[in-house]
């Protein structure tokens, strides 16, 4: 279980400038293991920022951030990221680079050779084990990113907007591997986004943060029944799924700066 | 529609197409056919046309001048060059990693790279007299700072995004240098090499025509002093060949190395 309690970030406070910026302000939340939560919201409204926290990534000025009890300081190796610039060493093969997380764990080559095989077939890569990344496409490339961190078999897995990038036909390929895959091994996701149907499609919850400063705004339940791997077309057009993403936008388009009117202006994010 | 107009119009639409000749061998032959024609046309006795250099440089070839001299500057630079390598990417990596000994160094290196390097020979000479140390001292004195100033600045290019990953894997730091860090650098090392093998080049003719007791260096200078032209000349021709033939060396090295480098980010 996650629990991040009073969680609060100011950027740049300290810098001559004098400009620090309130990124997240009282955030509240708590994630269930083997659950599948998503985090959407404007862009630009941290909710990467709360994700590298949990991943131990960055430093914050008040609150905190515990898993399973223990108060996060760093980086542990009950979570892996999936970065959405994949963030792939590009001088090694897909296998090297699967097998990443498990050297660093001082797992012997064959053995992390073998779980990488492993990985590398779960994401529909087998095959490609020799190639560089730079071979693959951005698709191909994100499933090994999503190799490399299932490869540590993490108890938290945080998903850092990993689709953003895709082009939509590719998105929604990995979205059903994604969902296909998380039922196999129902590990505890946080999975940010900014794409309200990609929120509903993956989640079991829906974690809304508001503009910056960020903070959670509400927790949408998302009632759609599991496996939801096998039909996506029909969640798509069902009652349910339709009435939580037009929720979903009226809340978020309340948010949209650019969209409150020209009275109010908004400070320049 | 002209004839003229016509092939222009068939140009611009990429189906005439010029024979396929490689760019540098055709310049190669410009160049050439040109030194031969201001030769002639000039007639100054510092200028010989390229026809009567090649002769030359075959007589020379033929005494033995040439390739007993050759293999003795050649040892020199691959004995300097490689000391420049072995400290010069030590060094630059130490002060890439550790501010401490970038503050220490720094002013040094950046001192010892813009300053004339041939000004320290007769130090080298004092020290090591009529010796091959010298010469090598004179190569390492050329080349090692370019090398120390580039890894310097290559232990900083790893991408912030692949130093995150490979710290939210919990990489120890001797992981993030072997693993992140140092791959990335290599591209920009290989660039410091390609340079440093220049200079050595360079290192290596001019500590040879200062001591001017061996090598190819001495053969300039002899040749100098008798004012014979076609002589240094054909030297000069075996020096640019020898440095160039260097310097794809380096080249090839760094092809195997950065493999993984997409062909539009490497430099020709």
């Amino acid at each position: 279980m996650i629990e991040v309690s009073g969680l609060n970030m100011t950027f740049g406070g300290n810098t001559r400038s004098g400009g620090s910026v309130e990124a997240l302000r009282d955030v509240n939340l708590r994630i269930e293991d083997n659950e599948f939560l998503t985090v959407l919201g404007p862009s630009g409204c941290g909710k990467t920022t709360l994700l590298r926290a949990i991943g131990g990534l960055l430093t914050w000025n008040a609150g905190q951030i515990r898993i399973d009890g223990r108060p996060v300081t760093g980086p542990g190796p009950e979570r892996a990221m999936v970065f959405q610039n994949v963030a792939l060493l590009p001088w090694d093969t897909v296998l090297s680079n699967v097998a990443f997380g498990l050297e660093l764990r001082g797992v012997a080559r064959a053995e992390r050779e073998r779980k990488a095989m492993e990985l590398i077939d779960l994401v529909g890569l087998s095959g490609f084990e020799r190639r560089m990344p730079r071979e693959l496409s951005g698709g191909m490339q994100q499933r090994v990113g999503l190799a490399r961190a299932l490869a540590v078999e993490p108890k938290v897995l945080l998903m850092d907007e990993p689709f953003g990038a895709l082009d939509e036909q590719t998105r929604r390929i990995l979205q059903e591997e994604l969902i296909r895959i998380w039922e196999r091994t129902r590990t505890t996701v946080v999975f940010v986004t900014h794409s309200m149907d990609e929120a509903v499609l993956l989640g079991d919850r829906i974690a809304l943060i508001t503009a910056r400063p960020g903070t959670v705004d509400e927790i949408v339940h998302v009632p759609l029944p599991r496996p939801r791997a096998r039909d996506i077309g029909s969640i798509e057009r069902s009652v349910e799924f339709v009435a939580i993403r037009s929720r979903l936008w009226e809340k978020l388009r309340e948010m949209q700066p650019d969209l409150r009117g020209p009275t109010k202006v908004a400070r320049a994010s | 529609m002209t004839v003229a107009a016509r092939g222009a119009r068939a140009w611009a639409n990429g189906w005439f197409r010029p024979p396929a000749v490689p760019a540098g061998a055709l310049a190669l032959l410009v160049g050439g056919l040109g030194w031969e024609a201001l030769g002639w046309l000039w007639q100054v006795p510092f200028f010989p046309p390229l026809s009567a250099v090649l002769g030359r440089l075959v007589e020379m070839v033929g005494e033995g001048k040439i390739l007993g001299n050759l293999a003795q500057s050649l040892s020199d630079l691959a004995v300097g060059f490689t000391i420049s390598v072995v400290f010069g990417v030590t060094i630059g990596i130490l002060m890439g990693a550790y501010s401490k000994v970038e503050a220490a160094l720094g002013i040094y290196v950046n001192a010892f790279l813009t300053a004339p390097s041939l000004v320290f020979a007769p130090v080298f000479f004092s020290l090591f007299g009529l010796s091959r140390a010298t010469i090598v001292a004179v190569i390492v004195m050329y080349s090692i700072f370019i090398i120390i100033v580039e890894t310097t600045a290559a232990m900083r290019v790893a991408p912030q995004d692949l130093l995150e990953m490979g710290r939210s894997y919990c990489a120890p730091r001797s992981v993030m240098f072997r693993r992140i860090i140092l791959p990335a650098a290599t591209p920009l090392i290989m660039a410091g090499l390609r340079l440093g093998m220049g200079r050595a080049v360079k290192g290596m003719i001019n500590g040879e025509m200062f001591i001017a007791v061996v090598g190819l260096g001495r053969i300039v200078m002899d040749a100098g002093r008798r004012f014979d032209a076609e002589s240094v000349l054909a030297v000069l021709i075996v020096i640019v060949v020898v440095a160039m033939a260097a310097v794809k060396l380096v080249q090839l090295v760094d092809a195997r190395l950065t493999s993984w480098l997409p062909s539009t980010a490497r430099g020709a």
